[in-house]
C-alpha cells in the first residue's frame, strides 16, 4: 500500500537531484585528480630533470615543455575545480532542500486533520522538522560524495602502482585498503549509532532546561532551582559525552587511517628501492622519478581519505533526521493517522472513490454521542439533537464541558466514543466532507503573508471586491482601509500584528470565503464588543442560508439570533462530562 | 567584575572564558608544532633516500650510503604524526568541553540569581537557546580556530626557514605569497562572513515560512488550501536558492584564493627547481642552483607550507560564529543580579508579615523608571488587588517584593528592611503564582512535592480536594496521573488550580499573584478567583490582575499609573512624591477601597 512507503528514503536524496550531484562529483573528481597529479608530476619532473642533468639537455633534448605545461594545468584545474565543485554541490543541495520541503509539506498535507495529534504544544517538534530537513543535505555533501571521490582516487592510485609494477601494488595493498575501506567502514556502524543519539540527547537537555526555566520563580521560592540546575548540567554532560565519543572515534580512526597510509608508503619504498636497483630491472618501467611520483600520489591520497573517518557523523545525523521526518509524517506511533478508522481502510486512493459529497437539504442528527480527546480527563457524553437546514445550534456551558470536543466530532476530526452522528441520514464517515464542512476551531492560524493572501486561502479566485465586502460585513473594513498597505499589508509572523478579536474575524472571513454549507464555529465571538458581535452574528446568519450552523460560544448570540426565534436552538452542556437535556 | 567602565569586546570575553583552559590549548599547540617538526624530518629523510637511490640507479657512487635506520625512522615519522594530530584534537576538545560547561554553569547561576527579572533578557525560549545553542557555538572557535590561528603563523615560518637553508629564492617565493593569503582571507572572508550571515538569516526566514505554513496545516486542510500553500513554499525555496547561490559565489572565492596560492606556489617551486636542475633557468644557464636532494625536500614541504593557512580559512567562520554568540550572551553575562548582604535572619513566623513601603521606587537600565514612588502598607491578613495598565510597574513591584530587584526608598517586612533579610528565609514565607503554572512533566504527586518534598499522599489528596481537582483526578490514576509537556492533560484552569494546591502545601503566609487568570477563559477565571478567595483566608495576598470580575472580595484595590518617561538615575530621588496617603496610596489615582470583607463565593453568572 502506498501509505506504508516512507516519505523520504536516502535513495531519494540522490535521485531527486541526480544531475546536480553527478556534476558536482565530476568536477570534484577532476579537482582531486589535479591535486594528486600536481604533486606527483612535480616530483617526477624534478627527479627526471636531475636524472637528465645539465649536460644532457642540449644533447638529448629533454622535453621540459610538456611536464611544465601539465604542472600549470594541474594548478589551474585544482583552483577552478575546487570553486566549481563547491558551487555545483551547493546548487544541488539547495535544490534538494526545495524538493524535500515541498515533498514533506505534501506528505503532511495528506494526513487527515485530527484532534488526536498534538497541536501547537509540539512547536518544538515542528521546529525540529525544519532543522531535520537541513540535516538531510549532509548525507550527500559530507557522506556520499567524499566516499565516491575517495573510491575513485584510490583506484587511480592503485592503477598507477600496478602499471609501475604489480608487486608494488601488492605490498601497498594492505595499508591502502585499510585506510580506504577497512577502518572507515568498521566505524560506520558504531559511529552512526552514536550520531543518531545526538538529537535525542540534545532534546532531553533542552527539556530539562526550558520547562523549569518557565517556572523559575516558584522553584526558587521552594529552593528547588539548584536541583533543576544540576539536572541540566547532568543532561549537558551526557550530551557532550556522546559528542566526545563520536569525535574521539573520528579522530582516532583518522589517525589510524593516516598511519595505514604511511604503512603503504613505507612498504612501497622498502619494496621499490631494491626493485629499482636490481640489475634485471633495467628494462622495467620503474624509474626513480616514477617511484617518487607513486609515493607522492599516496601522500596526496591522505587528504582525500581523511573525510571518511568522520563521515559516519553526517550519515548518522541524516539517518536520524530521515527517521524522525518519516515518523512525523506517518503520525506519532501508536496513534491512528486519522481519527476515522473506516476512512483509513479505503486508503489514499480510495478516498476519491469513497463517497459522494452530500447536498441540500441539510440535516444533522446526533444520538447519544460521547467523545474524549486522548489524554483528556473529560468530554461530552450522551449528546443528542437534530438540526435541520437553516437552523442554528448554539452550544453553551462552562469551560471544560466539551463544546470544542463535540465540534471536533462533528468536523470528523475525532471519532466519537459512543453514539452516532448522521448527516443527511448517513453516518458522517460515509460522506466525502472536504468541500462541505467549514470548521473554525479555537486554535486557528493566520499566516505570515498579506491580509489578502491569508483570506484567499479560502478561495484562491476571490476578487478584491469580494474580500472588501466580507471585511465590511464582519466590521473589519474600516480597520483594513486604515492599514498602510490595505489588503497587501503583511500580517506578521503568526498574525502577530493583529489583535485577537481581529485575527479571529479574519480567520472567520477566510472560512466564509470557502462557502461551506455546514459551518462549525468554536467561540467565533470571543473578545468582541457587543456591537461587533451583533454584526458578526448578522453576517453569519445571512451567509448561512439553508445550510447548517453550529456555534459554540460562552456569550449569547444576541438580538439578531433572537429575531430568528424558532430557528435558533440552544444546547447547554454540563460541566465535566454530564449532559443537560 | 566586568560590568564596570565599558563592556569588553566579544574577543576579550572569549579570551577570559578561555583563560582557565590555556594549559590544554598550549598543550595542543605544542603537539601540533611537534607534528610540524616531524614533517620536516620526514621530508628530509625521504629526500635523502631518493637522492641516494637516484645516484645509485644512475650507477654513480653515492657520497654516503643511507644508514639502516633511515627507512624505519621515516616509518616512525609517518606513524607518529597522525597520533600527534589526534592528541592535539583531544586536548582542544577537552578545552572546548570544559570551557562550555563552565560558561553554561555560570549562565544557569545567573538565571537563578535573576529569577523573575530574567524577562528583561529575553523570553524563556530565547534564554534557553542562549544557554544551549549559543554556548555550543563557541566549540569551533575553541576546538579548532584558536590553535590553528597560531599554527598558521608558526608553521609557515618554520617551514620557510627550513626551505631558506636550502634555497633562499624558493623560500622567498613562498614567504612572499604567504602574507597575501591572510590579506585575501580577511578581504574576501569579511565580505563572505557578512554575506553568509545574511544567508543564514534568509535561511531562518525560509524555515520560518515553512514552519508557519506547516504548523497551520490543520487550518490549510480545513480550507482545502494545501496545494496553494505548497506552491508558495516551492516559490519561496526557489527564490532562496537563487539568493543563496549569489552569496556562495562570493563566499567560496575566499577558499578559491587560498587554493590558488597554494597551487601556484607548488607549481612555481616545482618549475623553478626542475628547470634549475636542468640548468636552463634564464638567469642561471648551465648551473644547478639547488641540488636534487634539497629540491625534493623543498617540494615536499611546499604543500604543507600552505596547509595550515588553508585550514584556517576553512575554520574562519568559526570565529565569526563564536564572536556572534558572545555578543548574544553579553547582556546576560553583564547582568548584575541584586544580592545584598543579608544581615539579619527574620524571626520565622508562620503568621502573615506586615509590609510597609515608603517611597518605594524601581529603576531599570539607564535610569528608566519602572515603578514610580509608592507608599503602601499591607496589614497581616490583608488582601490587596493591584491594577494598572501595562508599564505601570505591577510586575516590577512583585519583583521587588520577591527580593530580585534593587529598590529606592524603603520596603520593610515586620519592621526589617527587605535588603537586610536573609533571602532564602524570606522566600520560604512567600507563595507566588504567575500566568504560567509551575507544572513540569511528571506525575501530579511529583509536581505537588516540588513545593513540599516531605508531604505524604494523604496530605496531597487533601489539598487536591481543597482546590476541587481530586474528583477529576480520582477518575484517572489519582496522584500518579501523568502530565505531559506544559501540563498537557489538564486545562489551563485546572493547571492553575494545581498550582494553588502547591501554594497550600508550601504553607507560606504571604501570597503574591501575577495575572494568574491571564490565559483563562472568563468561566475558569471566575472559578479560580473564587478558589483564591476561599483558600487565602488568614493569609496576606497581593494580587496583580487586569481582571476584576470575581474579585470583589479583596479588602482593598490599588491602581498604579504608568511612571513618567525615562529619568536620569541621579534625578531618581527627586521624583515628585505623588498623592501619597498611607492608607491606600498610589502615585496617581487610587480606586476607592472596596471593603466587602470575606464575602461568600461569588455567584457564577451564567
Amino acid at each position: 500500500m502506498s501509505e506504508l512507503k516512507p516519505a523520504i528514503r536516502l535513495v531519494d536524496l540522490l535521485r531527486l537531484r541526480r544531475g546536480g550531484w553527478a556534476l558536482a562529483f565530476t568536477i570534484g573528481a577532476a579537482t582531486l585528480l589535479a591535486v594528486v597529479a600536481l604533486l606527483a608530476i612535480s616530483g617526477w619532473f624534478i627527479t627526471a630533470a636531475a636524472a637528465a642533468g645539465v649536460a644532457t639537455v642540449a644533447l638529448l633534448g629533454f622535453d621540459y615543455f610538456r611536464p611544465a605545461a601539465l604542472i600549470r594545468l594541474c594548478a589551474i584545474v585544482r583552483t577552478a575545480g575546487r570553486y566549481g565543485e563547491r558551487l555545483a554541490s551547493h546548487h544541488a543541495a539547495l535544490g534538494l532542500l526545495k524538493d524535500l520541503r515541498c515533498r514533506l509539506f505534501d506528505a503532511l498535507g495528506r494526513r487527515a486533520p485530527s484532534a488526536a495529534r498534538p497541536g501547537p504544544g509540539s512547536a518544538a517538534a515542528m521546529h525540529r522538522l525544519v532543522t531535520d530537513i537541513d540535516q538531510l543535505d549532509r548525507f550527500a555533501l559530507s557522506a556520499l560524495l567524499p566516499w565516491a571521490w575517495a573510491g575513485l582516487l584510490s583506484l587511480v592510485v592503485m592503477g598507477l602502482l600496478a602499471w609501475l609494477d604489480l608487486t608494488l601494488l601488492l605490498v601497498a595493498l594492505p595499508g591502502l585498503l585499510l585506510a580506504w575501506l577497512g577502518l572507515p567502514l568498521l566505524t560506520l556502524w558504531q559511529g552512526s549509532r552514536l550520531a543518531r543519539r545526538d538529537a535525542a540527547l540534545a532534546e532531553a537537555r533542552r527539556e530539562a532546561l526550558v520547562e523549569p526555566l518557565s517556572a523559575i520563580t516558584p522553584l526558587l521560592l521552594w529552593g528547588r532551582w539548584g536541583q533543576m540546575q544540576r539536572e541540566v548540567v547532568g543532561r549537558d554532560e551526557r550530551c557532550l559525552a556522546n559528542q566526545e565519543r563520536q569525535q574521539r572515534l573520528a579522530s582516532l580512526v583518522g589517525a589510524l587511517q593516516q598511519g595505514a597510509l604511511g604503512l603503504a608508503i613505507v612498504a612501497v619504498l622498502w619494496w621499490g628501492a631494491p626493485l629499482l636497483l636490481a640489475p634485471e630491472a633495467a628494462d622495467s618501467r620503474l624509474t626513480v622519478a616514477l617511484l617518487l611520483a607513486a609515493v607522492l600520489a599516496l601522500l596526496g591520497l591522505g587528504e582525500i581519505l581523511a573525510p571518511l573517518a568522520g563521515s559516519f557523523v553526517s550519515l548518522g545525523a541524516s539517518l536520524a533526521a530521515r527517521d524522525r521526518l518519516n515518523a512525523l509524517v506517518a503520525g506519532t506511533p501508536g496513534e491512528p493517522a486519522s481519527a476515522w478508522a473506516p476512512a483509513e481502510v479505503g486508503g489514499e486512493a480510495g478516498g476519491e472513490l469513497k463517497a459522494e459529497a452530500p447536498a441540500a437539504p441539510w440535516s444533522l442528527e446526533l444520538s447519544g454521542v460521547g467523545a474524549r480527546l486522548p489524554g483528556a480527563l473529560n468530554g461530552p457524553e450522551g449528546v443528542s439533537f437534530t438540526l435541520a437546514g437553516g437552523e442554528v445550534l448554539c452550544l453553551s456551558g462552562p469551560s471544560g464541558c466539551g463544546k470544542s470536543t463535540l465540534l471536533q466530532v462533528l468536523a470528523g476530526e475525532l471519532a466519537p466514543s459512543a453514539g452516532e452522528c448522521r448527516l443527511n441520514g448517513r453516518p458522517l464517515e460515509a460522506w466525502r466532507l472536504d468541500e462541505t464542512i467549514g470548521y473554525l476551531p479555537q486554535q486557528w492560524d493566520l499566516f505570515d503573508m498579506s491580509l489578502a493572501a491569508n483570506l484567499r486561502l479560502g478561495d484562491a479566485g476571490a476578487s478584491d471586491e469580494a474580500l472588501w465586502a466580507l471585511l465590511d460585513e464582519l466590521a473589519l473594513g474600516d480597520w483594513a482601509r486604515a492599514l498602510p498597505r490595505g489588503l497587501d499589508t503583511p500580517l506578521g509572523e503568526y498574525g502577530a500584528a493583529v489583535s485577537g478579536g481581529q485575527a479571529r474575524r479574519i480567520a472567520l472571513a477566510r472560512l466564509l470565503l470557502a462557502r461551506r454549507p455546514v459551518l462549525l464555529l468554536d467561540e467565533p465571538l470571543a473578545g468582541l464588543d457587543a456591537a461587533t458581535r451583533a454584526r458578526v452574528v448578522e453576517c453569519l446568519l445571512r451567509r448561512q442560508g439553508q445550510g447548517l450552523l453550529v456555534v459554540a460560544s460562552h456569550v449569547p448570540l444576541g438580538a439578531a439570533a433572537q429575531a430568528r426565534a424558532g430557528r435558533v436552538r440552544m444546547l447547554r452542556l454540563g460541566e465535566e462530562g454530564e449532559t443537560l437535556p | 567584575m566586568s560590568a564596570t567602565a565599558e563592556s569588553p569586546t566579544p574577543r576579550q570575553r572569549l579570551a577570559r572564558c578561555l583563560a582557565p583552559q590555556r594549559h590544554w590549548l598550549r598543550g595542543a599547540l605544542l603537539l601540533a608544532l611537534s607534528g610540524a617538526v616531524l614533517l620536516v624530518a620526514q621530508s628530509w629523510l625521504m629526500a635523502a633516500l631518493f637522492s641516494y637511490w637516484l645516484l645509485a640507479w644512475q650507477g654513480l657512487a653515492p657520497a654516503e650510503a643511507p644508514a639502516a635506520w633511515w627507512l624505519p625512522a621515516l616509518a616512525a615519522c609517518l606513524a607518529l604524526r597522525p597520533l600527534l594530530h589526534a592528541g592535539r584534537e583531544a586536548l582542544s576538545r577537552r578545552a572546548s568541553r570544559d570551557a562550555r560547561a563552565a560558561l553554561r554553569r555560570t549562565l544557569l547561576e545567573r538565571l537563578g540569581a535573576l529569577g523573575p527579572a530574567r524577562r528583561r533578557y529575553g523570553s524563556d525560549g530565547a534564554l534557553g537557546a542562549k544557554v544551549l545553542e549559543q554556548v555550543d557555538a563557541l566549540d569551533g572557535y575553541i576546538a579548532r580556530y584558536r590553535v590553528q590561528s597560531r599554527l598558521a603563523v608558526l608553521v609557515p615560518l618554520l617551514l620557510g626557514g627550513m626551505v631558506a637553508l636550502h634555497s633562499p629564492l624558493a623560500a622567498g617565493l613562498m614567504l612572499l605569497t604567504a602574507p597575501l593569503v591572510p590579506l585575501f582571507m580577511v578581504l574576501v572572508g569579511r565580505a563572505a562572513a557578512g554575506a553568509s550571515r545574511r544567508q543564514l538569516e534568509t535561511l531562518a526566514r525560509l524555515g520560518g515560512h515553512f514552519l508557519d505554513l506547516a504548523r497551520g496545516m490543520g487550518t490549510l486542510q480545513r480550507l482545502g488550501a494545501t496545494a496553494q500553500a505548497g506552491r508558495r513554499i516551492a516559490a519561496a525555496s526557489e527564490a532562496y536558492r537563487g539568493r543563496t547561490m549569489g552569496v556562495l559565489r562570493l563566499a567560496f572565492l575566499s577558499s578559491a584564493v587560498l587554493e590558488f596560492f597554494s597551487a601556484l606556489a607548488i607549481a612555481l617551486v616545482a618549475l623553478y627547481l626542475g628547470l634549475g636542475l636542468l640548468g636552463i633557468l634564464p638567469w642561471a644557464k648551465g648551473e644547478v642552483p639547488v641540488i636534487y636532494q634539497s629540491a625534493l625536500f623543498i617540494l615536499l614541504l611546499a604543500p604543507e607550507f600552505y596547509a595550515p593557512l588553508r585550514q584556517l580559512g576553512a575554520d574562519y567562520h568559526a570565529r565569526a560564529e563564536a564572536e556572534g554568540a558572545m555578543d548574544e550572551l553579553a547582556p546576560l553575562l553583564d547582568a548584575t543580579p541584586w544580592r545584598p548582604e543579608a544581615r539579619r535572619a527574620p524571626a520565622l513566623g508562620a503568621s502573615p508579615p506586615r509590609l510597609d513601603c515608603r517611597e518605594l521606587a524601581l529603576f531599570g537600565d539607564g535610569g528608566r523608571c519602572r515603578l514610580a514612588p509608592l507608599t503602601l502598607s499591607l496589614a497581616p491578613g490583608e488582601r490587596l488587588l493591584v491594577q494598572g495598565e501595562s508599564g505601570s510597574g505591577k510586575s516590577s513591584l512583585l519583583e521587588a517584593l520577591l527580593g530580585f530587584s534593587p529598590y529606592a526608598g524603603s520596603l520593610r517586612v515586620d519592621g526589617v528592611e527587605l535588603a537586610e533579610l536573609d533571602r532564602q528565609a524570606w522566600h520560604r514565607r512567600l507563595g507566588y503564582l504567575g500566568q504560567q503554572p509551575p507544572v513540569l512533566r511528571g506525575s501530579v504527586a511529583d509536581n505537588l512535592r516540588l513545593a513540599a518534598p516531605a508531604a505524604g499522599d494523604a496530605e496531597l489528596v487533601a489539598v487536591l480536594e481543597r482546590v476541587e481537582l481530586w474528583p477529576l483526578l480520582a477518575k484517572r490514576q489519582g496522584l500518579a496521573t501523568v502530565l505531559g509537556e506544559r501540563g498537557r492533560g489538564l486545562s489551563g484552569g485546572q493547571l492553575q488550580r494545581l498550582a494553588l494546591a502547591q501554594l497550600l502545601l508550601s504553607e507560606a503566609p504571604l501570597w503574591l499573584f501575577d495575572e494568574p487568570t491571564a490565559h483563562l477563559d472568563p468561566d475558569a477565571a471566575q472559578r479560580l478567583h473564587g478558589l483564591i478567595e476561599r483558600l487565602s483566608r488568614g493569609r496576606s495576598v497581593l494580587l496583580v490582575s487586569h481582571e476584576a470580575d470575581g474579585l470583589d472580595w479583596v479588602d482593598r484595590r490599588l491602581a498604579l499609573a504608568a511612571p513618567a518617561a525615562a529619568r536620569d538615575p541621579s534625578a531618581a530621588f527627586d521624583l515628585p512624591a505623588a498623592a501619597l496617603d498611607t492608607a491606600a496610596a498610589a502615585p496617581a489615582v487610587a480606586a476607592p477601597a472596596v471593603a466587602t470583607h470575606r464575602q461568600e463565593t461569588p455567584a457564577c453568572q451564567s
